[in-house]
């Protein structure tokens, strides 16, 4: 029996790019081909945009060294076919090559990816994709629209202002008056859609503020200001599922509370080691920097539990998500921080630590991929009418 | 068909033929059995590079100056012939040109099989005469380790046991062939208490050879299965010579291991000293607990009682932890002696090694190479608990016309533990054991793994928290 064809997506135009290469070669395409069941393309988006799939792109040296511009030279880009399904087309020097994509497996970190853009382009192309679909990637990955779905479920969330660049650039006073009227110090500045922490500061002081907003409007056109928890555990929470949730363990960044992790902490330093500011490392986390699980007391593990479940729910995930939450330990409350539609690596060691290997990983989410597909086909998209012979 | 044929004249066609001699130890037999059995030169060295030694260095430079030499030549009838009509030239010419893989992967042998004789052979002959003289003269307790499997096992174990209180000297690593024993023999001062020495059999009269050397005052037999039987044909062959031992030492010295059921026809009469999970030498082992960081037992005899913890895991470690402990106490060492030595034993690395990943444990014994070793590790992943077991093997080298059987059993083996998944690899054993398997009604999980070393690099992601992964047997690039 021949053996689906799972298109792994990676790359893209994404400040989180190299991020997404690690995600694809070691948490999704080795797993896939290791369970023997699927044919693995690597379909890999050059920084610059273009497509292209082959077997070159599943060896992390072509990412390492000059090697990549030499390979983008040679390999010609792919393009995309919709025939009620998604086939990639390659054209060679002497032949036309066409697979066929049964199942399209987006490792895509950011904008241009993780944002809901290629969701869509499934969506057009009627193919089964695994992971969230476009409108729940698109809340998720606005932070500031994930937090009014949130508080409009009822679910708890720091105070925050938001705003866009332009509003911003318009009156910055009247903005920094208002945050600082509103809001209470420590601060966090945040851009509004942008993952791995980066252009994020905590801001302790109000001559500090218009800095740390103008670092997240750099990279951003929208951005967030909110408070900052007191007696704060950060926790966060991998979920799988599309109607049945399965929770992994609830993990523990090890940080004290004026802590957080910048994008440096997370990838540059292989995780080990301190967050800003001199946490000590970790004991047993993946990387090494967090407690896994983490360690609260049962009561507040569940309820952390449950909202990380809430949120998924709330925001429309399917496949799986990441639940950052940040928990105040003395009023034992529960904050929504955000949501990830794509976890790095697929928090591939926490599901390991909570029972699911990585092959079981990637297997269960192409399942759950195909799952909604076949109800969503299950589902009627046109409508007859005489509409059109009047005219 | 045709990329075999074209690796041949690949650019690093003559650093695989040094590698392929590298590591078969330049023996012109295993290397020239490989030579034929390969389908396609470029992808021979696939799990290691060829090591750039002196000996590797001068060899390939000889390779290429002979291959050279030899298309020259060709070249130079092909053109004589064209040049001067000699006469089938462009024909010899062209073979020549042609045949320079072939030729050259044979004639690189001569030199090492005319050194061998020549200078290797009588130098080492000359060492072990002298080692004889050595080991006729030693005081202390000579002790052969002798069977076709557990033998390092069984010497490290003894060294550990007893070297906390007499001075024990032992074979090193698995140097066990009578050269490295004339090596060892050069190492001893003379007054050890203990001398182990391991016997490394392989062929029909080896282990006789070895006795007439090392003149051992004591025998443990550890085991017979079927191994070598490329030169030993039959297990019941392997068996004599495994006992031939015998007849250079006194009979209330030999001690067998009662749990390998191909030693039963030479214990059966009650000749030797057995030793299994049950006891030796008139010591009962009693209230066994078996977990994955190590076995305990308790070893009684009259009113002596001793509490045991060793590092080592399986139930079939406690016939031979017995027996050292029964050895130690027959030459003198103390209960709480005894039971310090055996609190010091830990598995040797890759044989029945566990260690964590990723919350899994992960039991490595890629060092196994029998169906004993097999029976024993199948034993262990049956008795220890686990959300899902996974069984990963590319099963036996070196089992002769018997390969297709032994397979087989370890099929049926592994059935009987029922893991979750068994992952074999894509060789030339895996139909047999597919089939033990299938005879046994194995329905679970069997995966055939196409890259044994992708799948080993990337085990971790095959694995979660509350898995045991038993991992036994490895294949080198000689085997396929």
């Amino acid at each position: 029996m021949k053996k689906p064809t799972v298109a792994v997506v990676f790359g893209s135009r994404s400040t989180e790019h190299d991020i997404s290469i690690l995600t694809a070669l070691a948490s999704v395409i080795k797993p896939l081909e290791m369970s023997k069941k699927y044919n693995v393309v690597a379909v890999y988006i050059a920084k610059d945009g273009r497509w292209f799939a082959g077997s070159a792109f599943k060896n992390v040296a072509v990412f390492q060294s000059e090697r990549l511009e030499g390979v983008l030279s040679k390999e010609q880009p792919v393009s995309l076919l919709f025939n009620n399904g998604l086939t990639l087309v390659q054209n060679g020097r002497f032949k036309r090559t066409e697979t066929k994509v049964d199942v399209v497996f987006p490792a895509l970190h950011g904008t241009h990816g993780e944002d809901g853009q290629v969701m869509a382009i499934c969506e057009m192309a009627n193919v089964p994709y695994v992971g969230c679909d476009v409108e729940s990637s698109v809340i998720a990955m606005d932070k500031v629209l994930a937090k009014q779905t949130a508080i409009a479920n009822d679910i708890d969330t720091p105070k925050y202002v938001s705003f866009d660049k332009r509003a911003y650039e318009l009156s910055p006073r009247q903005w920094d008056d208002r945050i600082n009227k509103e809001l209470k110090y420590p601060l966090f500045v945040k851009p509004a859609h942008l993952g791995s922490s980066i252009g994020i500061t905590r801001v302790t002081d109000k001559k500090d503020l218009a800095n740390a907003i103008e670092v997240a409007l750099h990279y951003d056109t929208k951005a967030l200001v909110e408070e900052g928890v007191q007696n704060l555990v950060e926790v966060t929470l991998p979920i799988i599922g599309n109607d049945e949730l399965r929770p992994a363990l609830l993990e523990q960044p090890l940080l004290k509370s004026e802590d957080f992790f910048d994008f440096e902490t997370k990838y540059m330093q292989g995780g080990k080691g301190k967050g800003k500011g001199g946490a000590k490392g970790g004991k047993q986390g993946a990387q090494g920097y967090s407690n896994l699980p983490a360690e609260l007391p049962k009561d507040l593990y569940a309820k952390a539990e449950a909202t990380g479940l809430s949120v998924y729910r709330a925001l429309g995930c399917e496949g799986t998500a990441r639940v950052d939450m940040l928990v105040d330990t003395k009023s034992k409350k529960v904050y929504f921080n955000e949501v990830n539609p794509l976890p790095g690596s697929l928090y591939a060691h926490n599901w390991s630590q909570a029972g699911l290997s990585n092959v079981n990983l990637t297997d269960r989410l192409v399942g759950l991929a195909l799952e909604r597909f076949a109800k969503k086909e299950a589902i009627t998209t046109s409508f007859a009418t005489n509409y059109l012979q009047q005219f | 068909m045709i990329r075999g044929l074209l690796s041949l004249y690949w650019w690093r066609y003559p650093n695989t033929l040094v590698y392929m001699l590298q590591s078969t130890e330049y023996q012109a037999k295993p290397y020239l059995v490989w030579f034929w059995q390969t389908k396609d030169f470029s992808r021979v060295a696939y799990r290691r590079e060829l090591n750039h030694t002196k000996a590797a260095r001068m060899l390939l430079w000889a390779l290429r100056l002979g291959m050279l030499a030899q298309i020259l030549i060709g070249l130079t009838f092909i053109y004589a012939w064209y040049y001067n009509d000699m006469l089938g030239g462009w024909q010899f010419g062209l073979g020549l040109v042609l045949a320079y893989p072939i030729v050259w992967a044979h004639l690189v042998v001569l030199p090492l099989v005319l050194g061998r004789w020549a200078i290797v052979k009588p130098k080492q002959q000359r060492a072990i005469h002298h080692s004889e003289k050595v080991f006729a003269k030693h005081k202390g307790v000579v002790l052969a380790v002798v069977g076709s499997y557990g033998k390092t096992s069984m010497k490290e174990l003894l060294l550990t046991v007893l070297s906390g209180s007499k001075k024990v000297a032992a074979t090193p690593a698995n140097k066990n062939v009578a050269i490295s024993h004339a090596h060892f023999s050069r190492t001893l001062a003379g007054d050890e208490d203990l001398v182990i020495i391991e016997y490394g059999e392989s062929a029909p009269g080896d282990v006789a050879r070895f006795a007439a050397v090392t003149h051992p005052t004591h025998a443990v037999i550890t085991g017979v299965a079927p191994a070598h039987l490329d030169h030993y044909k039959t297990v019941e062959r392997a068996a004599d010579d495994i006992f031939s031992v015998t007849k250079f030492v006194e009979r209330d010295n030999v001690y067998v291991n009662g749990e390998s059921p191909f030693v039963v026809p030479y214990t059966s009469n009650g000749s030797y000293a057995v030793y299994n999970r049950e006891g030796v030498l008139g010591w009962k082992v009693s209230d066994v607990k078996i977990e994955i960081t190590g076995t305990k037992f308790t070893l009684s005899k009259g009113k002596r009682s001793i509490k045991l913890h060793s590092g080592l895991l399986g139930g079939h470690q406690i016939g031979p932890l017995s027996f050292a402990a029964a050895f130690a106490a027959e030459l003198g060492m103390t209960d709480a002696q005894i039971k310090e030595g055996v609190s010091r034993t830990a598995p040797f690395e890759h044989r029945m090694q566990p260690y964590l990943m990723g919350g899994a444990w992960i039991i490595d014994d890629t060092y196994n190479g029998n169906i004993e070793g097999i029976r024993a590790g199948t034993s262990l992943l049956k008795e220890l608990p686990a959300t899902r077991k996974i069984y990963v093997s590319p099963g036996l080298v070196d089992q002769g016309k018997a390969g297709p059987q032994v397979h087989a059993e370890m099929g049926r083996l592994i059935a009987d533990v029922s893991p979750d998944i068994v992952v074999l690899m894509d060789n030339s054993a895996a139909p047999d054991i597919l089939r033990g398997l299938r005879d046994a009604g194995f329905e679970k999980e069997v995966i055939i793994e196409d890259d044994p070393l992708g799948f080993y690099v990337n085990l971790q992601a095959f694995v979660a928290a509350g898995d045991v992964v038993l991992m036994q047997n490895d294949w080198t690039d000689n085997y396929a």
